[in-house]
């Protein structure tokens, strides 16, 4: 732990206990993964961009190591280690450093060297409640540190996937939809495209070769791309076979034939990304946005509805909550409900919160199948510099 | 530090004999100073200038220390080995030679792959089948990793390669890779094709001045008198 004075120290151990307790008297099992991390698995699995602000290394025997940039990973394989086959439902709490690169060595607010608490809720089946609980849950440890004022911000990508599943069109749409989803210029460029001339996307390929293909005979178009390869001296080389790329000719061969998104579902998948606003007000927009629209995404809505009415029963403000469909996309695991908790002391853009599910995580360290996941961690220096801010008789040095 | 300007020139093979040629063209004649096989050197008529020679990538970091004050090195080096770059050095003047585009490479079979924006597409299919993120080669991981984020590829990894870059995706323990090229020969004799929008830097040796390094009046005479030679 990194403070500057013994007092701040002291405080922030103070508040790592208060934070613990809570979370132990709610049911989370204390565990502390070590801080070192085995490079490989772990890096396969966040991502280049986190990757890039992971500091790696090789010790004396040449083993490729990391300082964890968080501590949700870590988590994961220890309940793996402890389950391998995943069957057990479990709760856990931590409390421990985490780091991460930044550019000039970092600042106060983004240090490279952080603390997080957090709580981890892994194969509860409600998952509504499971969030809800999450929220509500972080929201009691904060309390319990004396933060009071705060927002909650709220995002779904499982309402963005019920609006294009809702809609006519072929899954590589849909998918390439979500993935530029997190880029609001590229996801706009997708949509244009889409809905004037979708042959685009097959622009600059083998036009002599995508007309021959029929996209609905997998092994001739396979066929094809082996003679135009040899006609053309092109050797297959590296791990990608020539059924993927024969695949992938052929929904371009599809693409080239394809009818564009009409304007009005163009329109339909724009008006829900635009929704923002207080979280109530937002239910109320989704269901206009289904009957005007006539589309049918009442399931996630009430999914979206319940997990409010849970969070309220739960004692969360939900008249100061916020929801935004474009919200939590730049998070790469995060696979359905993404939330954050700032305080106006800290300002826009630094969390003290942040949370959501990624029901793949566990998958993709080991488990042999997706397991529902959620969990949430608190930046806390950042707590402790809100609590302070708002307690100035305290005031940390 | 001394008062006198310290000059980092490459210390081996051809961006060392360019530099050395450029000097020359420009009057100013290099001596080693001391040993032969030394790494110091001065040159003839200016002695506030003292010629520090080291590998081309050292240069880019004593650049960055500010440990020497003017350096010729590649671009490319530069723009891998620092954030904000422009915080600090200053790209003086492209040199003319030394020229290598930082490329992204991907087999010439991969038919269904011709512009940066297919990349991403495949990758997520590529993931799914193999249960992996495709593996880009490369000893440029911060260029590559910038690159692709702009261009939102996020579904790979780098696997670090030192040399031999080409001859990772025959090898099959890579996918594709980003690496300099001149000529395009070695990439394309290596099975490969450079993507559409996958020049990721185009490359020279570049006449560099610190930011960090200690500009004394005296540092910055010796400095004007070497670019007035040199046209910069």
């Amino acid at each position: 732990m990194t403070a500057l004075t013994a007092r701040r120290f002291e405080r922030l151990e103070r508040q790592a206990h208060n934070v613990l307790e809570i979370f132990s008297t709610l049911g989370y099992e204390h565990v502390a993964p070590p801080s070192l991390q085995p490079a490989d698995v772990f890096l396969d699995v966040v991502g280049e961009s986190l990757r890039g602000r992971t500091y790696v290394f090789t010790d004396a025997d040449g083993e490729e190591l990391c300082l964890r940039p968080d501590l949700t990973v870590p988590v994961c394989l220890l309940h793996l280690a402890r389950h391998p086959a995943a069957d057990v439902r479990a709760r856990y709490s931590y409390n421990g450093s985490a780091f991460r690169f930044q550019p000039g060595g970092g600042d106060a607010v983004h240090p490279r060297e952080f603390h997080q608490a957090g709580i981890e809720n892994f194969g509860t089946a409600d998952k509504e409640q499971a969030e809800a609980d999450i929220v509500s849950h972080s929201i009691q440890s904060l309390r319990s540190c004396g933060l009071d004022d705060f927002k909650l911000h709220m995002g779904d990508l499982g309402l963005f996937r019920a609006v294009l599943a809702s809609i006519a069109m072929p899954e590589r749409w849909r998918q390439r939809l979500r993935q530029s989803f997190w880029r609001p210029d590229a996801f706009h460029t997708q949509l244009q495209q889409l809905a004037s001339s979708p042959a685009d996307a097959a622009k600059g390929l083998p036009e002599d070769l995508i007309e021959k293909i029929d996209p609905d005979d997998l092994e001739g178009t396979e066929q094809l791309v082996d003679r135009y390869l040899g006609e053309h001296d092109l050797e297959m080389i590296g791990t990608r076979t020539l059924r993927e790329i024969a695949n992938s000719l052929a929904a371009a061969a599809k693409d080239a034939q394809a009818e564009p998104l009409s304007a009005d579902d163009a329109q339909t998948i724009q008006s829900y990304v635009g929704i923002n606003g207080q979280a109530r007000a937002v239910t109320a927009r989704l269901r206009d946005l289904e009957r005007q629209r006539n589309i049918d995404i009442s399931e996630a809505v009430d999914r979206f509805q319940r997990r409010l009415d849970l969070l309220g029963d739960a004692g969360v403000d939900i008249g100061k909550s916020m929801f935004s469909a474009e919200f939590g996309r730049a998070l790469e695991y995060y696979t359905g409900f993404v939330f954050e908790i700032e305080s106006p002391l800290l300002g826009e853009g630094v969390p003290i919160v942040g949370g959501g599910r990624y029901d793949g995580l566990l998958r993709e360290v080991g488990a042999p199948f997706d397991v529902p996941a959620v969990g949430a961690a608190i930046h806390t220096e950042r707590l402790l510099d809100a609590v302070s801010m708002d307690a100035p008789e305290e005031d940390t040095p | 530090m001394s008062e006198k300007l310290i000059f980092a020139i490459p210390s081996k093979g051809r961006l060392m004999e360019k530099s050395v040629e450029l000097l020359k063209a420009a009057g100013l004649n290099l001596r080693k100073v001391g040993h032969e096989r030394g790494y110091r050197g001065e040159i003839e008529g200016y002695d506030n200038i003292e010629i520090s020679y080291m590998s081309a990538s050292e240069i880019s970091q004593f650049l960055k220390n500010g440990r020497v004050h003017l350096g010729i090195t590649g671009e490319d080096l530069i723009r891998e080995s620092m954030f904000n770059v422009d915080e600090r050095v200053k790209l003086l003047k492209p040199l003319g030679f030394g020229h290598a585009d930082v490329v992204i490479g991907v087999p010439s079979c991969w038919l269904d792959v011709r512009k940066m924006a297919d990349l991403e597409q495949i990758a997520l299919v590529f993931r799914k089948v193999h249960g992996r993120r495709m593996r880009v080669a490369t000893k440029y991981m911060n260029l590559t990793r910038r690159y692709f984020a702009d261009h939102g590829v996020t579904s790979y990894r780098i696997v670090e390669s030192l040399g031999a870059t080409e001859g990772t995706v025959a090898a099959g323990t890579a996918e594709m890779i980003v690496d300099i090229t001149s000529t395009g020969t070695t990439i394309a004799a290596n099975g490969l094709k450079v993507l559409e929008g996958g020049t990721i830097l185009r490359s020279q040796a570049n006449l560099i001045a610190s930011r960090n390094a200690q500009w004394t009046p005296a540092v910055r005479e010796a400095e004007n008198e070497l670019i007035e030679k040199l046209g910069a």
